[in-house]
């Protein structure tokens, strides 16, 4: 798919030494339509959007606040912990604000599996639909992203 | 037709303007010569660099070291300092960072501000006290399951000065989840009468650089530098009563605090709220219950939120914060040390306050 102008100046805060050391593309060689196309195709297969999925992020990060810093049990069987390390972070799209560096860490009991994911992650997939391009340090695959945290279309 | 050709045409100078972008930075750093460009510092000392180079990387090679979390990257906005001659303009990856007041100011992130000309800056005096020291790593214990006590001796220089409650910066070299060394800060656990080592109390972070460094490659015998002293955290002087509240790795600086009361002989009453969530997240207990002993009006108070029946716990259970408000009765003469994620310091402030102890008298190490 075409590349606009604006995605290509977006892509290009993206590169390593940017705004971060590593940057948010990875090993990807597609161009920021294509990763976003295709992560929006994954999503859309699951009969999500990515809204409901930053919604759950925010959900289990708010829960996991209440642990002042430990790990605190939600229901249904996960446990949530959320880290903070020193720094903040701008949003590569260029929205207002910058994101302190929080790590919401979400162990699933029933399956065993972990995933940790920030603030800045959050508001990209929020409003962006953006998860990181393949081969990054903080890509998170939707599918995954999405099995571990157990996400379900709300019923109406 | 004409829709085609407008995007091709747009296409091209898209490609074209982010081609010469990309030569313009890849020739700044390469091939433009700046020459050396002399750093004048509080109107005082003068310091000959070579031009181009951020103004951060240039004042640490000459030994004097701004307190920087992210080691350079633009990302956790603590390298401020004020320009007072040849600044130049702004870069977009410092605005973020730099409030309104702080441009009239003419403050500036010294990692995104390349000396390109003779400079004048202002830093704070004891920021030349700050070395960098050569030191190897004689033990690695874990203290959990996912914090590590790292012990390090020094070896050039072989004595550190620091306040009790301070942090160094440790530099993590070249590894495979980093292309470059990073610094990035960890309060002292040692007392300051130990000179010639550095004790650190480091929490495994996912996916973070340092930490994962640390758990995974970092091994006995290894050489390492690090950098400090820093920070504003540390006892004042006073006769007030102290309230200490920390959590995970926050026990770093407040076990360094204690141990130099109890070198000092300190009669002050303190408090020590230490919040886990069970049993298996607590650590140091027994050195704080011999503190105890030897500090005739300290108590160690460890809460669990959460703890598991395997524990057997008959101690406080809930958060600190829930604890805290049991145990505070008045704030008056009370003063209080925190350090521990922003969640739990925030509502500890909340907790504290609310107990009537006063917002200037609760001093605080955010991991923020």
């Amino acid at each position: 798919m075409k590349q606009t102008v604006q995605l290509a100046r977006i892509q290009e805060k993206m590169r390593p030494g940017i705004i971060t050391r590593d940057g948010f593309i990875g090993t990807d060689r597609r161009n920021l339509i294509d990763i976003l196309v295709e992560d929006d195709a994954t999503v859309k297969r699951m009969d999500l959007t990515h809204d409901i999925i930053a919604r759950r992020m925010i959900d289990l990060r708010d829960a996991g606040l209440g642990g002042l810093g430990n790990f605190i049990s939600v229901t249904p069987h996960f446990e949530v912990r959320v880290d903070s390390v020193r720094g903040k972070l701008p949003c590569p799209f260029g929205d207002p604000g910058i994101f302190p560096k929080t790590n919401t860490t979400v162990n699933n009991l029933k399956t065993g599996q972990t995933i940790t994911f920030t603030d800045l992650h959050i508001h990209m997939i929020g409003s962006h639909g953006f998860y990181e391009g393949k081969g990054s340090s903080f890509r998170l695959e939707p599918a995954e992203l999405v099995s571990i945290l157990e996400i379900e279309k709300p019923h109406d | 037709m004409i829709t085609m050709q407008l995007l091709i045409g747009i296409g091209a100078i898209c490609g074209v303007s982010t081609v010469l972008a990309v030569i313009m930075v890849i020739a700044d750093a390469t091939i433009a010569n700046y020459g050396e460009v002399k750093v004048r510092i509080n109107e005082d000392k003068e310091l000959v660099v070579p031009g181009g180079k951020p103004l951060l990387g240039s004042l640490m090679e000459q030994k004097i070291f701004i307190p920087s979390a992210c080691g350079g990257r633009g990302s956790c906005g603590l390298c401020k300092v004020k320009v007072t001659s040849g600044a130049g303009e702004y870069l977009a990856t410092e605005l973020p960072w730099i409030s309104e007041e702080e441009k009239k100011e003419n403050i500036h992130l010294s990692c995104q501000l390349k000396v390109k000309k003779d400079i004048g800056i202002r830093i704070p005096e004891r920021l030349f006290n700050v070395k960098e020291y050569a030191a190897e790593v004689v033990s690695l214990k874990d203290l959990t399951y996912d914090i590590k006590q790292v012990t390090m001796k020094l070896l050039d220089p072989m004595e550190i000065v620091f306040k009790a409650g301070q942090y160094i910066q440790f530099q993590v070299p070249e590894y495979e989840l980093s292309k470059e060394s990073v610094y990035r800060a960890y309060s002292v656990a040692s007392q300051p009468s130990v000179k010639d080592s550095v004790e650190l109390e480091i929490r495994l972070v996912p996916n973070g650089i340092c930490t994962t460094y640390v758990f995974e490659h970092l091994k006995e015998g290894e050489r390492i530098t690090i950098n400090g002293p820093y920070g504003e955290f540390f006892l004042r002087d006073s006769e007030n009563e102290i309230v200490f509240i920390a959590g995970g790795s926050g026990m770093a600086p407040i076990k360094s605090i204690l141990y130099d009361m109890r070198e000092k002989g300190s009669k002050r009453k303190a408090r020590y709220f230490f919040g886990a969530r069970a049993v298996r997240d607590l650590f140091l207990v027994e050195e704080m219950k011999e503190l105890e002993k030897d500090l005739e009006n300290f108590s160690f108070i460890p809460a669990l939120s959460e703890p598991e029946e395997k524990d057997n716990w008959t101690g406080e259970t809930g958060l600190i914060t829930d604890v805290l408000d049991r145990h505070l009765e008045n704030g008056d003469g009370t003063e209080a040390y925190l350090c521990g994620s922003p969640g739990m310091i925030d509502a500890s402030i909340k907790t504290l306050t609310k107990n009537g102890i006063p917002e200037e008298l609760i001093y605080y190490d955010k991991f923020a």
